[in-house]
């Protein structure tokens, strides 16, 4: 590089103040991005730019003076210049056309053409714009239709389909940003949240449910009362069934992809009256099954 | 890219950037979840950062340079397209 003070303009006896002044007013002149057509201000630009850095720094410009460094090695890194996309990206937000818009308004072939080039930029799509939406869980099941409000005011109407699972992206063509020209709008895209519900857990298309039955019920059978997302359903419990017990209801699931539906699993668990029960007591005290304890395997 | 990695690459203070994008000098890709920014937004982040840090340039100083920058810009781009189509004439 060549000597720094020649870079700048100044002698080697300038006040830092003189070479800031120097430095500012070389940059101001050469700066990359203040000179999009000229190629060279960028080599110019660092050759000045390095030589303010080392001569700003006391200490160096005082260890440069006395021979100790010179001034090579203290190019800035490379970084990419503005100028290097303003005028090349298509479709930037700091476009504009105010600089020659009362060229386009004239009636001849010049402003034809650059009406032309404008319009081509012109017909952008939209963007689009990101939701996201809980939805109950039975919901997420059975498919729902719901109200989006938007931050705006405006709402969206949204179908939720059948089976969507926690994240789900349903997209909604043409209901995001407008376009300009014939750009057409963008989408809304809405990310299902799915809402856990305390009863039922989901697997693939099925889903599990626990359910509570009375002693009475494990040992007699009976009917029960079953949730599922869509709704109660009545299930028989066979007689002897215990805690554990699955049981199974056929289509009560997620609906699948490619048709059919998945599995409701019901896994019963006997649960005792709360509380002291003296009727139940008395009553099992006097049932007495000899020999059967739950925890011999049948090893001993 | 986000903003963590916008503050990196540009090398700004998150107070900095919300004023820049207030004042419009920078303009991210915001929608109602996320905000991401561009290379583009990074180059002129550095051309910002060189008026006012080396150059002194005050706010309102850099509100006359980036619309006269704009504008530049449009006019290159409308020359270059103006090359083109004289170079190839549209049908």
């Amino acid at each position: 590089m060549r000597n720094p003070y020649e870079v700048l303009g100044v002698a080697p006896t300038a006040s830092a103040a003189d070479i800031q002044k120097a430095y500012r007013k070389l940059a101001k002149k050469l700066h990359p991005d203040l000179n999009p057509g000229d190629k060279a201000a960028e080599d110019k630009f660092k050759e000045v730019a390095a030589a303010n850095d080392l001569l700003s720094d006391a200490d160096r410009r005082k260890r440069f003076d006395a021979g100790e460094i010179d001034a090579d090695g203290t190019e800035r890194p490379q970084h990419r210049y503005y100028r290097d996309f303003a005028t090349a990206g298509e479709g930037h937000p700091y476009a504009d056309s105010s600089g020659y818009a009362d060229y386009m308004d004239q009636d001849d072939a010049f402003a034809e053409l650059l009406r032309r080039s404008e319009q081509a930029r012109a017909n952008r799509r939209g963007r689009d714009l990101h939701y996201s939406l809980a939805v109950d869980f039975s919901e997420s099941i059975a498919g729902a239709s719901k109200r989006l409000t938007l931050p705006d005011g405006g709402t969206l109407d949204v179908t939720i389909p059948p089976g969507l699972v926690d994240g789900q992206v349903i997209r909604l063509r043409g209901k995001g940003m407008p376009g300009s020209g014939k750009g057409g709008p963008g989408d809304a895209l809405i990310e299902g949240e799915v809402r856990p519900d305390p009863r039922f857990a989901r697997e693939g298309d099925d889903i599990s449910l626990e359910l509570p039955i009375s002693l009475s019920e494990a040992v007699l059978g009976g009917k029960v009362n079953v949730p599922t997302p869509t709704g109660a359903v009545t299930m028989t419990v066979p007689k002897g069934s215990n805690t554990g017990t699955t049981l199974r209801l056929r289509g009560k699931g997620a609906p699948k992809v490619g048709g059919g539906h998945g599995d409701e699993f019901v896994k019963l668990k006997v649960v005792l009256p709360k509380g002291p029960d003296p009727a139940l007591e008395a009553f099992v005290s006097n049932w007495d099954r000899k020999g059967f304890n739950p925890r011999d395997d049948g090893a001993s | 890219m986000n903003k963590q990695q916008f503050l990196i690459d540009a090398g700004l203070e998150v107070q900095t950037l919300e004023l820049w994008v207030e004042q419009r000098w920078l303009i991210p890709d915001e929608t109602a979840h996320e905000i991401s920014f561009s290379d583009t937004d990074v180059a002129r982040a550095h051309l910002i950062r060189d008026l006012k840090g080396d150059f002194g340039v005050n706010d309102e100083g850099i509100d006359v340079i980036l619309h006269l920058v704009d504008q530049l810009h449009g006019l290159r781009r409308a020359f270059e397209q103006l090359h083109k189509d004289i170079a190839s004439p549209p049908r």
